[in-house]
């Protein structure tokens, strides 16, 4: 049979297509039907397939049990299993994160060009307490230096910031988490 | 009904022509994805959490949109038909995914059209901000003005670590998608897109046609987005996508100045014959409007063709679209049907043949 579509070549593909309940049948080529397609500049599509991905790249997630920790991870909140995340391509829930965290960073990696930490936008709210925790660790270093350099009016000082910004930290700002 | 001036066939202000690159760069867009705590994600939550979060978010946007001058227009999906639901996809307002309507879900429209914030479609929220032409940090700034308006009534799934918690792993972080749609028909029929495609894939942003790798996209038109959303502040990616497009513009550029020195009448040629038949076809498929309108529209950058609106060929692209053709036919159409109206509508608008009236009750 001759390709609807170009009339040369032989053709090797049955295309059907569905449309509003309509049912279009088409033997074309192997170069028109790679061609073949409806209108669709649709902004986005998944940029790819990604559950195909993650399954190609852990694929022994589903037959290897871990000998030492025994058990697949579940997340506690929606009940999806590690296994069912790299099926899906998809996480159910923030809890997701938590309880896959160990096996994340591999996927992240892969994704985002070995990326595994955020860099931009922070919540105005999460961006105080952070910023505020930060501060805290920072201060609790200088501290621990200057007790050890026995300079005790100057870590009192400190004690007393680091006290300060606790109480920042339980008072007026939500976390929201 | 709320929903019909966006059913409308009229163009929505991001389909103008104007600013620099537009003969190229055709639109823009920024698509910003949010979660709210305290729920699961679309992808496990149940049918009583959708309705809570739908509910939840439409109210604080049609509250608090005012204070930012925004007056939306909230629309519930699965109340919507399913043709007006294809209209709001083949428009961009909203995506595929939404339109199946699998469980409670909304967009909610700006008045212009530049804005239209999806809840419930993969994520609880999907800000998206539409500007014609190349206008990346114009785009970003609209979203991100309304998501920082949010984030003060609704406590987004934020991570210390990971940032912005999403269903799909490829938007953790930022939850950042900028987009840029590329007209691009000389390093298309030159094949240099073949080249450029995986290259540009391997620093964190990716090209795509309307179809697979590799296949001639549909009317040549390209979409270059970023690829990475983690380790990148949405600064960092907007520059580099900046920098990319404007290279790939420059390159379309040159190859069209190539294609008019070497072979200028077989371009020529080329052109008005797509041109002719856009404006006498009777039937027109969707694959030949398309590469007709993508000859025409670089007849016009070209200086070939000069006394055609490229506005009115950015709205035949959305208008000559199945579910588009039907609404404004007002009755649905099989497709060789459509096929007849869709040459009929390029005869109107392109308006260099009176219609002929005989020809009106086709089948």
């Amino acid at each position: 049979m001759i390709c609807d579509q170009c009339g040369e070549r032989h053709a090797s593909v049955i295309v059907k297509q569905k449309q509003q309940g309509q049912t279009t049948e088409r033997h074309l080529c192997h170069v028109c039907a790679a061609g073949t397609q409806s209108i669709n500049i649709a902004f986005e599509q998944d940029p790819m397939a990604i559950h195909q991905l993650l399954t190609n790249w852990f694929p022994n997630q589903q037959t290897t049990v871990n000998p030492v920790r025994k058990e697949v991870a579940v997340c506690p909140s929606c009940g999806f299993a590690f296994t069912k995340f790299l099926k899906l391509g998809k996480f159910g829930c923030a809890s997701c994160y938590d309880a896959f965290e160990p096996q994340l960073d591999e996927v992240f990696k892969r994704l985002h060009n070995g990326n595994t930490e955020h860099n931009g936008k922070i919540p105005a709210s999460y961006g105080n307490t952070l910023k505020i925790k930060k501060e805290i660790e920072k201060l609790r270093k200088q501290m621990k230096t200057s007790i050890e350099e026995e300079d005790f009016e100057g870590a009192a000082k400190l004690r007393d910031e680091i006290r300060l910004l606790n109480s920042q930290l339980e008072g007026g700002v939500s976390n929201g988490n | 009904m709320a929903i019909d001036r966006f059913l409308q066939p009229r163009a929505s202000s991001w389909m103008a022509n104007a600013g620099e690159n537009v003969d190229i760069a055709m639109s823009t867009r920024i698509r910003l994805a949010r979660n709210i705590s305290d729920f699961h994600f679309p992808y496990a939550f149940s049918e009583d959490e959708a309705l809570k979060v739908d509910k939840a978010i439409s109210a604080v946007l049609l509250d608090k949109g005012r204070e930012l001058d925004y007056n939306f227009t909230h629309i519930d999906i699965q109340e919507t038909q399913q043709l007006e639901r294809e209209v709001l996809v083949e428009k961009h307002l909203i995506s595929p995914y939404l339109a199946r309507g699998q469980h409670s879900g909304s967009v909610l429209l700006s008045d212009n059209e530049e804005l239209s914030i999806m809840v419930n479609e993969e994520d609880h929220l999907r800000i998206q901000s539409l500007q014609s032409g190349f206008h990346l940090q114009e785009a970003y700034q609209v979203a991100n003005r309304l998501d920082s308006l949010l984030e003060k009534h609704l406590s987004y799934a934020f991570h210390e670590k990971f940032g912005y918690l999403t269903s799909c792993p490829t938007n953790t972080g930022t939850g950042m998608r900028a987009s840029v749609m590329l007209h691009l028909p000389a390093l298309t029929m030159s094949h240099q897109i073949n080249r450029i495609i995986p290259a540009i894939s391997r620093i964190g942003m990716v090209v795509r046609g309307s179809y697979g790798e590799g296949s001639e996209a549909l009317g040549n038109v390209y979409q270059i987005s970023n690829q990475l959303t983690l380790g990148k502040s949405e600064h960092e990616i907007l520059q580099d996508l900046q920098n990319m497009t404007e290279q790939i513009i420059q390159q379309e550029r040159r190859a069209r100045e190539a294609i008019r020195s070497n072979s200028p009448i077989v371009l020529e040629d080329r052109i008005y014959r797509s041109l002719g038949t856009l404006t006498h076809s009777r039937l027109l498929t969707t694959e030949e409007a398309a590469k007709c309108l993508s000859d025409v529209r670089l007849g016009i950058d070209l200086k070939m063709i000069k006394d055609m609106d490229m506005s009115i060929l950015n709205e035949l692209m959305i208008f000559m679209q199945p579910a588009f053709l039907q609404q404004y036919s007002n009755k649905p159409l099989e497709p060789k049907e459509r096929d007849f109206a869709r040459a009929n509508l390029f005869r109107e608008r392109l308006n260099k043949e009176s219609l002929n009236d005989e020809g009106e009750d086709y089948v």
